[in-house]
């Protein structure tokens, strides 16, 4: 990366009492993505998130934000950061405008007009002199968005801000998230246990489970793999016991041969089939998606 | 980054934006309204002065005040803990300490609104009712009624600035306003009973027990309480006291995790 990471967690370790809850966590995240964080219910997520903006204590090692430590800098470092932890939670017994106010009043050169232009960024201008009790839990997110850009952070945190929202409620948080990435250049970083969402809004992903990270990769070009990896391919042929004599290797499942191949060897096999005398039906590239992969890295804990 | 005058401005518009805090001022009001005349219709011959009936309405209602400023300053930090807000609240660039004070600052300047709600109604009312002419019999001697008046309203205030303070404290650490405002009530009223089993005449730790000082009245009919304390000794008690429980807030609320 040619730009300071917006984020920098440095081997950070939350413990309780004697249970361990995120474990030697590193990772740095680049300016101007939409990050992801992914995981199943209970992974770590909600904790990092909770010492990444200060609510709790970091057992051992740093977070860093916009280069300025969570631990030793705080204000300096929390005033780059907006967030929502779990579920919005507003004051019930105040207008969404008057919270918008509140939390306008704690930070330095917000004025009316920056309310209003949030307000209408995430679609709230007809309800907002309503009391947040009369609320639904999508216009609470859109709420609690708004509370979260408005000082514009460089960093937006959301923890599972898809939860309870309908398909259209979903919809519109991934465009304007992608609209604050985009256009004003908003870092953000957004938690889910569900992968099929994390492949629709995210550049990258990080991967956490049990407290431990295990992967990260980039979502780029909806592709996991690049252009020349080895796939699974899976080849329909007549005669599967002499053809897999033939291909050296894969297993076999009925008339189904798969084994992993990139693009020029699975020509070469199918000539060499061919050549053989052996009919090939079909050939196909078993593209696993994201969500067997996690599957399989998380050891088949359940998901969505 | 930004003044402190405005985590108070939010702090204040928290207590205030709730039809729950206008109830309570609205039936300190009315009970302050109330009383005197209730004494007018009672009393014969002419003895009460405007002061007496001072005295006498804000021994009922000083109770209503504690309550209500119990009520509120145990809410404060806990209200943002059962809300959840309180995730919201601490990670704007403000220390813990400073959003603790702001909090603080609010819930006093409550208990002196409702305290100057109290005195001003019911000097009003009893002014309008009472002649101040005829001579008080529950005056000490040489003091003017008004002055008199006035210090017993200061006593009775430390005390509830005083149980404010365990309220507050009670909050921060459990982050259970029920229970906050349980435990300060019933320290509240259970005081009395205490300061009679417990006199610092009897045992000598006594006199370092925070009930035996919350009372400051008996020192304006005498220089002297029981066990020989005096009222700097009390004043030394309870500042002690009250550090320790604004210390203790403190430690909580700036070094506990806030976790659901
Ligand atoms: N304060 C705590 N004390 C003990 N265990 C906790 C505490 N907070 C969370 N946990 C546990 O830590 C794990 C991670 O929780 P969390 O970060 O909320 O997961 P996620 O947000 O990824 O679903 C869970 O097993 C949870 O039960
Ligand atoms: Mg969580």
């Amino acid at each position: 990366m040619q730009h300071e990471p917006v984020v920098r967690l440095e081997g950070v370790t939350k413990k309780v009492s004697s249970k361990t809850l995120v474990e030697n966590v590193t990772l740095d995240i680049p300016p101007g993505q939409v990050f992801g964080f992914l995981g199943p219910n209970g992974a770590g997520k909600t904790t990092t998130i909770r010492m990444m903006v200060g609510l709790t204590s970091i057992s051992q090692g740093d977070i860093k934000i916009c280069g300025y430590s969570i631990k030793e800098h705080f204000e300096k470092a929390v005033s780059n950061v907006g967030a929502i932890v779990e579920n919005p939670e507003m004051y019930k017994f105040l207008t969404g405008y008057q919270n918008l106010r509140h939390f306008a009043r704690m930070m330095t050169g917000i004025n009316d007009a920056r309310i209003q232009e949030v307000v209408k960024l995430v679609g709230l201008n007809n309800r907002i002199h309503d009391k947040v009790k009369t609320y639904s839990l999508g216009m609470r997110q859109r709420l609690g968005v708004a509370q979260a850009i408005l000082h514009r952070p460089k960093l937006l945190i959301l923890d599972e801000p898809t939860n309870g929202l309908d398909p259209q409620g979903i919809r519109e948080l991934r465009d304007y998230l992608r609209h604050l990435c985009h256009e004003e250049g908003t870092t953000v970083f957004v938690s889910s246990h569900l992968l099929s969402e994390m492949e629709l809004m995210c550049d990258s992903v990080a991967i956490i489970q049990n407290g431990r990270l295990i992967d990260v990769r980039s979502l780029k070009d909806g592709s996991i793999e690049g252009q020349d990896a080895a796939l699974e391919t899976e080849f329909m042929v007549d005669e599967p016991v002499k053809a897999l004599s033939i291909l050296q290797g894969g297993t076999q499942q009925g008339s189904l041969i798969t084994l992993k191949l990139n693009r020029d060897e699975v020509a070469e096999m199918n000539a060499r089939l061919v050549q053989a005398g052996i009919k090939v039906y079909g050939i196909h590239t078993v593209t696993r998606s994201l969500e067997e992969q996690f599957l399989e890295m998380t050891g088949g804990d359940p998901i969505g | 980054m930004g003044n402190f005058f405005s985590l108070v401005q939010n702090e204040n518009m928290k207590i205030y934006r709730r039809v729950r805090t206008w109830v309570m001022l609205g039936i300190l009001v009315i009970v302050n309204l109330l009383i005197p005349i209730l004494f007018s219709m009672v009393e014969s011959g002419g003895q009460t002065t405007i002061w007496d009936s001072v005295i006498l309405s804000s021994s009922f209602t000083f109770f209503l005040c504690t309550i209500f400023s119990v009520i509120i300053a145990a809410d404060s930090v806990a209200g943002e803990f059962s809300w959840g807000t309180i995730k919201l609240l601490l990670i704007r660039p403000w220390s813990r300490s400073k959003i603790l004070l702001s909090k603080y600052v609010s819930v006093v300047l409550f208990s002196l609104l409702c305290t100057l709600l109290l005195a001003g109604i019911s000097i009003l009312v009893s002014s309008l009712l009472f002649s101040g002419a005829a001579e008080s019999g529950m005056l000490p001697f040489g003091k003017s009624g008004m002055a008199f008046t006035l210090q017993y309203l200061l006593c009775d205030y430390v005390n509830l600035f005083i149980t404010v303070a365990i309220a507050f404290m009670l909050s921060t650490v459990f982050r259970a306003g029920g229970l906050a405002i349980g435990l300060a009530l019933f320290m509240m009223f259970t005081k009395g009973i205490f300061t009679t089993l417990f006199s610092p005449e009897r045992y000598v730790w006594a006199k370092y027990l925070i009930f035996t000082h919350m009372d400051l009245t008996n020192y304006l009919q005498s220089s002297e309480g029981p066990g020989g304390i005096t009222l700097g000794f009390s004043l030394a008690v309870l500042a002690v006291y009250y550090i320790v429980f604004l210390a203790i807030s403190w430690y909580v609320f700036s070094k506990r995790d806030v976790a659901a």
